[in-house]
């Protein structure tokens, strides 16, 4: 009998953030999973279905590009789970000690290089490698090391590691920043249960502490999955578009870069751009259904 | 301090790693600056060392500044960054609060709905962003960045708004109804006011990566009116390779503002990340 | 004449029903209680009354008008919170007078109105202060002069006293009632403590499961319970039930005594295995198993009894209730 008001709020509420999202991220999203469908023949739009996901797998000159890009990427991500992660969470640990002192200071400073942009990251990075200016082999030389000195990101074999640790270097900070959340929810008592029960030191680490932050590291990979598989800017801000030296620092998203506005004498094509895009978009929603399906759901998340 | 708890040793070699980090985190950054103040004579005979009377030069900021028009790039960047995020506030708070206010058939649809942007990037839709921004004639223009940069922080500004105003309690919105206040009133004068430190959190944490990026500058708005401070210094590093002084300085020019920014807000920053924000 | 009516409002969340057909009258100047355990409704009736909430079914008349679709501020009522909901970025004086400015009364009205509800609760020095410089005993006054400051047809009060401490609490109660005599005004007050509901109330209507259970003044629920659960609901310590076995034997019913109705009594049908003793000063409670049953009694004065032993207790007749297995009344 009583008839709800309609409640114009909500909508007025809503609409604006709906429709931008909507407009300017699904739709796009959308119409590029759409765009990777089609090809330009005569100046004309043809619908070619999966011809370009077949020419970017099988054609030689596409996958041989694309499956480098893929690897390179691998490379990259894993280089961050392996380095970066234990590092962040090694700082973080000895930045939760409870008794230590000027840990705010050091936060703070460990984290200054995450809020550069990959721009300055990249070229203050070139020019310390740099061979012509020497800071690095002269520091080297310093500790009696200069024999190891090499042009890092000028050789092939080297040029993504360094590429990748320079990010890590760049990145650490998120990790840290995350564990030493989760260490300090961690109430004391537990802490200090563990210590009159022995457990001190190391052990307390990986007995205690290590188990109750899981579900955080989770998160942090998922996290550097996802940003790894999206990365650009900074191979693009120091070795180019052409992700050189001969495409050995080459990733998914230079090649889409590359591959969309064309370089040298290559002209661009949105199309392929598109159907690489859709790749990545694939790889990026299995990494996270895995993460959601496979790992979160599994892990045990303990009330603290 | 408790003595039976405290080993010496171990203190000492925590200090001990902390340092060596932190000393890895902040060199590059030093060298960039305290070499950009020096002669390229200088700069390549004692890169470690301060400038001193004799090697001081302000040549690389002079270059800089007669080159490049890094002030415009500033002031696009400022726009850019600070009409990214007033959008993603205003309307991802107003979206938070009806999500976590009202109950309405397919709310928690919706809410799915707009967390699906926190996940997936949207520089995988950049074929067909740069489609529809060039078919509205915004290619070219800081509104295409502002309008990105809006649907790309929302997601995240939604999740973690309405996380936070779940927590405003409801006999204080209550109690603004039998006041006769109305619904835009409580949100605007009751709710908005009491988020304040979760509006600031989701401001300092779109910032960093608004005024870093260079994909979306480099593709939607690369014309020398529009350039960014992060695109400006990229082009104009690529222009000037070998003149070491002018890079120096253009990399310390787009250094410390973002310096100065974090100097101003990194204790925000900090709260806001280790509050569990981002869980 | 009647400030409030209430006919066969039902209120579904969903699937679940919360309350069900619920009629009950406020008459003019009535200080009513909702009195239940927690998730008996009491609550979201009054939410429903106050508008926060519309009724799936039923109607809503305040002052004869149906209020139904009427929004909260419109329907003259004010309201004070459990929780406060003090404005916290406004100041005293602008709490208590935001309602007002939205209704776009005069200047000098709501300077009056604000001075004169400040004066009664004592917070003339308190009015340029903000929420967090207060303590909790002066919130709680604030959010009472932001509700009568509208000069309301009905206060609706939700659980007010339950964040504060005992002492505090007993005095709040007592200017509540004294502030009731000076309004003369109809209140609805929510508990689920039966001694706030026994002191302050007008009419007591006890709520259980979304259903009214009974209505009538404190001392007609007290002698003349409805059926077993108001009876055990009312009254502290709690009445007292055993089946009537124990004292008639083949009587299959329920007994209940009153614990203040039990006494030392040396031919007493009850034999009572003593566990525990309340030593109270002015009263003793002793706790004691009659069987497996757990009884109380509450001895006036002071007596020396211990844990272990065992007593006698009895009661005269005509201060017993009976029951049937359906916690109904019977004779």
């Amino acid at each position: 009998m009583t008839r709800p008001r309609i409640r114009w709020h909500i909508p007025v509420f809503l609409a604006p953030a709906v429709v931008i999202y909507t407009a300017v991220m699904i739709f796009p999203l959308v119409n590029t999973l759409r765009l990777a469908l089609f090809s330009k023949i005569d100046q004309e739009r043809v619908f070619v279905g999966l011809d370009n996901f077949r020419t970017l797998f099988f054609d030689p000159i596409w996958s041989e590009q694309f499956w480098n890009a893929l690897g390179n990427n691998f490379w990259f991500f894993l280089i961050h789970m392996l380095v970066q992660n234990p590092i962040g969470i090694v700082l973080a640990a000895i930045l939760s000690h409870p008794r230590l002192r000027f840990s705010a200071l050091y936060r703070s400073a460990i984290f200054v290089p995450t809020i550069l942009s990959f721009v300055i990251v990249g070229f203050a990075w070139k020019l310390i490698l740099s061979p012509i200016w020497g800071i690095a082999p002269s520091m080297l030389d310093a500790v009696g090391l200069k024999s190891l000195f090499a042009p890092w990101l000028g050789k092939e074999e080297y040029a993504l590691t360094t590429l990748a640790l320079i990010s890590v270097w760049q990145f650490v900070g998120i990790p840290m920043m995350l564990i030493y959340a989760a260490l300090l929810s961690i109430p004391d008592e537990v802490i200090e249960a563990g210590e009159v029960d022995g457990i001190t030191g190391m052990a307390a680490f990986w007995k205690i502490k290590l188990p109750l932050i899981l579900p955080s590291i989770g998160i942090i990979s998922i996290l550097t999955f996802v940003g790894n598989f999206n990365a650009f800017d900074l191979i693009y801000a120091s070795q180019g578009a052409l992700a050189g030296p001969d495409y050995s620092t080459d990733i998914l998203g230079t090649f889409m870069y590359r591959t969309f506005f064309g370089f040298q004498l290559q002209l661009g094509d949105p199309h392929m751009g598109s159907a690489i895009a859709s790749a990545m978009f694939a790889i990026i929603l299995v990494g996270v259904c895995l993460y959601l399906y496979g790992v979160q759901s599994r892990m045990r998340r303990y009330q603290l | 301090m408790n003595k039976a708890r405290t080993n010496p040793l171990n203190t000492f070699a925590m200090h001990g790693a902390l340092i060596f980090y932190t000393l890895i985190a902040l060199f590059p950054v030093f060298v960039i600056l305290i070499n950009s103040f020096k002669t390229r004579k200088a700069i390549f005979k004692e890169p470690l060392a301060l400038p001193d009377t004799e090697s001081f030069s302000l040549i690389g900021y002079q270059t800089v500044l007669k080159q490049g028009d890094f002030f415009l790039y500033f002031q696009n960047s400022m726009i850019v960054t600070v009409a990214s995020l007033f959008l993603i506030l205003l309307f991802g708070a107003m979206a938070a609060y009806a999500l976590s206010e009202y109950r309405f058939r397919g709310s928690k649809l919706l809410g799915l709905y707009l967390a699906l942007g926190i996940m997936i990037p949207i520089r995988i839709g950049t074929v067909a962003i740069l489609d529809l921004m060039v078919s509205t004639g915004l290619v070219n223009t800081l509104w295409a960045l502002i309008l990105v940069y809006t649907a790309q922080g929302l997601p995240l500004a939604v999740f973690i708004l309405s996380e936070f105003m779940r927590q405003v309690s409801d006999d204080l919105k209550n109690a603004g109804r039998i006041d006769g206040l109305s619904e835009y009133t409580i949100f605007f004068r009751l709710v908005l006011p009491l988020v304040r430190p979760a509006m600031a959190t989701v401001a300092v944490f779109n910032m960093i990566p608004i005024w870093n990026d260079l994909w979306f500058p480099l593709i939607l708005a690369p014309t020398e009116a529009t350039k960014t401070l992060t695109l400006g210094s990229q082009v104009f590093i690529g222009q000037f390779v070998t003149d070491w002084n002018a890079v120096l300085s253009a990399l310390s020019f787009a250094i410390l503002p973002v310096l100065a920014l974090y100097v101003i807000f990194s204790r925000q920053l900090i709260r806001g990340i280790t509050s569990g924000a981002v869980k | 004449m009647t400030a409030l009516t209430l006919t066969n409002v039902n209120k579904s969340f969903g699937a679940v029903h919360v309350l069900k057909d619920i009629s009950l009258t406020v008459e003019d100047g009535e200080f009513v209680v909702f009195v239940g355990p927690s998730g008996c409704g009491k609550s979201t009736l009054l939410r429903v009354i106050a508008g926060l909430e519309d009724a799936t079914s039923g109607e809503i008349r305040i002052a004869g008008e149906q209020v139904n679709l009427t929004p909260p501020s419109k329907r003259g009522i004010a309201m004070v919170f459990q929780s406060y909901a003090l404005y916290p970025h406004l100041s005293v004086r602008k709490n208590m007078s935001l309602a007002l400015r939205q209704e776009g009364q005069p200047k000098d009205v709501i300077e009056q109105r604000v001075a004169n509800a400040a004066r009664m609760l004592n917070l003339d020095p308190y009015l340029d202060r903000y929420p967090s410089e207060l303590s909790g005993g002066q919130r709680q006054r604030v959010a009472i002069g932001r509700a009568i400051v509208r000069e309301p047809k009905i206060f609706l009060f939700d659980e007010p006293l339950s964040n504060l401490d005992a002492a505090l609490r007993m005095n709040t109660r007592i200017e509540i009632a004294n502030l009731h005599r000076q309004l003369s005004a109809s209140m609805i007050y929510v508990t689920h403590d039966q001694t706030e509901a026994m002191t302050l109330a007008d009419k007591i209507v006890v709520l259980r499961d979304g259903r009214v259970e009974q209505i009538g003044s404190p001392m007609e629920l007290y002698n003349n319970p409805a059926n077993q659960f108001v009876a055990g609901f009312l009254g502290s310590p709690s009445m007292n039930f055993f089946p009537a076995g124990l004292v008639n034997e083949g009587d299959d019913r329920t007994m209940g005594v009153r614990p203040e109705d039990l006494f030392l009594s040396d031919d007493g049908p009850l034999l009572a295995q003593v566990i525990h003793v309340e030593h109270l000063g002015g009263d003793t409670n002793v706790i004691a198993n009659v069987q497996s049953h757990q009884v109380t009694a509450r001895l006036f004065g002071q007596h020396s009894i211990e844990a272990g032993q065992s007593l006698r207790l009895g009661f005269s007749a005509q201060k017993t209730f009976h029951f049937d297995a359906d916690g109904l009344p019977a004779a």
